[in-house]
């Protein structure tokens, strides 16, 4: 297949300069995402997970080295072009589900679409994004509040999925909820995939590590696969 | 757009608080505006009341000149001549001048009535209908006759046809009321409300007088009136300063002036409220944000430019200005009825644009306000780094 990848990690090298000296947090990290993957990224607290997250959603720039999405080059982006890539090439579902208290399940879900539209948009498409995340209808005009912990991340995956992004970042979704539910999120992520979603999850867990069909493990800021 | 129903949403669930921040602005608002109406309502009242012509030149002997007017001429008393009117009415041509007497006496209304004392000021009767309006009966033609203003005929039921013993025990004489004058404030020319208008003749051969105390010009073209001024004053003042010369427009705008920089500083004092509303949503503006950061955090990661971010911000700021000051402008109608009536005991100044152009000034300073203190917490949350945002818990 001579499909271009999703996203291509070349020696990337993220420090961080703290007063009592620098902290290597990715010592040359490459690796490649090809389109419709479904990758774990596993290692220890400190291993350098989370940076590895923050650098694969643009929301934060190498130390050295080369980072591409989708064939675009990122690493000299100013902020402004940074979030663009964040809000059309990229799908975040959060631990925490992370929505929006104020706006109910459908402005949750729309949020991104105006961000790139720069107008209103249409609820109907809102309401076949939480649909396909097996949502029921009842709950569509109900705030994040009103739901349970696993329709809150239905909802969150439903939102990270409807600008089509070329690419979705996990990080532990299944970490703040009860193992029947987590397994339920996990199937549904592994039914996107199928139909062709990239997917990148971070997690300490194996079990929820087993959906994926590639593993990246990290350790001192190195991959040791 | 998305970013304004969640300010919108913001503001209402922490109701309580955004009122407070709006009460600020109210306050601010009815401060200002409320100064501002009290202020302008003065100076209108002043205005009606000082409702003196400011088309006139008036030419009085200097106060303070060694010897008086006439200074060389061997003159002593404080008044013009004959002469020196002429010469004042030669260099004032084409404009009318008129020549102006005046005294004060005691006066009898009627049989058995009150001795009061009154202003007396004799004109010649061509010259009258030139200054001032009747506003009943009509000019004085023969010496026997008067005029008197509507004050002093309102608080001494004087009616045309009405007879004024003049002097002590009349010994000046009887005159007959002719006309009454149209109620004219205090002026700067003549000031007829409460007194009694003579002619030249009878004026002088009751005080036996061959000068003036004054000479109103009156200027057709109001933009010759400093020419006119200059006029006299260079033909009269040549060698001593004799006479004093008043342009009264100048007068009347060097008085505007002073009251309009009153107003301004009283709607100064409202003022200060307003920056104290300023800082308080500043403060809650800073709370919502310090709040709001991991929100922030979510918005940033899935797209949110920096600017958008800080609009959402902007525009809380903006509605709890926009609604503190249409609140507070509603609320200056009636604080500004309300000191108007107690103050000046009058609210017909309340509905007229100079006064109601105070209502536009707070409310637009409430706004502003609202917005610039809004600013560096917006502009504070969208600086947020995003991923320090998304960690805040």
């Amino acid at each position: 297949m001579n499909e271009q990848p999703v996203m291509v990690f070349k020696d990337v090298v993220k420090v961080y300069p703290l007063p009592s000296g620098d902290v290597t947090a990715l010592g040359g990290v490459s690796f490649q995402v090809d389109r419709g993957e479904f990758i774990s990224v596993m290692g220890p607290s400190g291993s350098g997970k989370s940076t590895l997250l923050n650098l694969m959603g643009c929301l934060d720039t190498p130390t050295s080295g080369d980072i591409y999405i989708s064939g675009t080059r990122t690493v000299d982006m100013s902020d402004k072009e940074l979030t663009e890539v964040r809000r059309d090439r990229i799908g975040f579902i959060f631990q925490y589900f992370n929505l929006f208290p104020l706006l109910n399940i459908i402005e949750n879900v729309t949020f991104p679409m105006m961000l790139k539209s720069k107008k209103e948009v249409d609820p109907e498409k809102g309401r076949a994004a939480l649909r396909s995340v097996q949502l029921d209808d009842s709950l569509f005009t109900h705030t994040p509040t009103e739901i349970s912990g696993g329709q809150q991340q239905r909802v969150a995956i439903a939102r990270a999925l409807i600008n089509d992004p070329d690419i979705l970042l996990l990080d532990e979704p299944t970490g703040n909820l009860d193992s029947k539910t987590g397994a339920g999120i996990m199937e549904l992520m592994s039914e996107l995939n199928r139909k062709g979603t990239t997917i990148i999850m971070v997690t300490h867990d194996p079990n929820i590590a087993k959906y994926s069909r590639r593993t990246i493990h990290i350790a001192d800021g190195m991959i040791v696969e | 757009m998305i970013f304004w129903e969640i300010a919108k949403r913001n503001i209402k669930i922490h109701m309580l608080r955004s009122s407070l921040a709006m009460l600020g602005i109210v306050i601010g608002v009815v401060a200002i505006a409320s100064m501002g109406i009290l202020g302008n309502s003065l100076v209108l009242t002043v205005s009606d009341s000082l409702r003196t012509v400011g088309d006139s030149v008036i030419v009085t002997p200097h106060v303070g000149g060694m010897g008086g007017f006439g200074g060389g001429q061997g003159a002593s008393s404080l008044s013009i001549t004959e002469q020196n009117f002429q010469q004042i009415k030669r260099v004032s041509a084409p404009n009318i001048a008129i020549p102006v007497l005046q005294n004060a006496d005691r006066m009898k209304l009627g049989v058995g009535g009150d001795d009061i004392v009154a202003p007396i000021y004799g004109l010649n009767p061509d010259d009258v209908p030139n200054l001032l309006t009747l506003k009943e009966g009509g000019y004085s033609r023969g010496d026997s006759g008067c005029l008197v203003g509507s004050t002093f005929a309102n608080d001494n039921n004087v009616k045309v046809g009405s007879r004024i013993a003049i002097g002590t025990d009349g010994n000046k004489g009887t005159l007959r009321v002719t006309g009454i004058i149209e109620e004219r404030g205090m002026a700067f020319d003549v000031s007829t409300d409460y007194a009694i208008v003579v002619t030249k003749n009878w004026f002088d051969q009751a005080y036996n007088r061959n000068d003036y105390d004054k000479v109103i010009v009156k200027v057709k073209n109001l933009d010759d009136l400093p020419i006119v001024k200059t006029a006299i004053e260079n033909q009269m003042n040549k060698r001593d300063k004799i006479v004093d010369v008043v342009d009264t427009r100048k007068t009347m705008e060097t008085l505007f002036q002073a009251f309009g920089q009153i107003t301004a500083f009283v709607s100064a004092i409202g003022g200060i409220s307003m920056l104290v509303a300023g800082v308080s949503i500043l403060n809650i503006m800073m709370m919502s944000v310090t709040e709001r950061i991991k929100e922030i955090g979510i918005m940033r990661s899935i797209g949110a430019q920096r600017k958008e971010v800080m609009s959402m911000f902007l525009y809380e700021a903006l509605i709890l200005g926009v609604v503190g000051s249409v609140i507070g402008g509603a609320m200056s109608l009636l604080g500004g009825y309300v000191i108007s009536s107690v103050l000046i005991q009058t609210t017909k100044y309340l509905f007229v644009p100079s006064s109601l152009i105070y209502i536009v000034y707070g409310m637009s300073f409430g706004i502003v306000i609202s917005l610039i203190c809004g600013i560096y917490p917006a502009w504070r949350a969208a600086q947020l780094n995003p991923i320090d945002a998304l960690r805040h818990e």
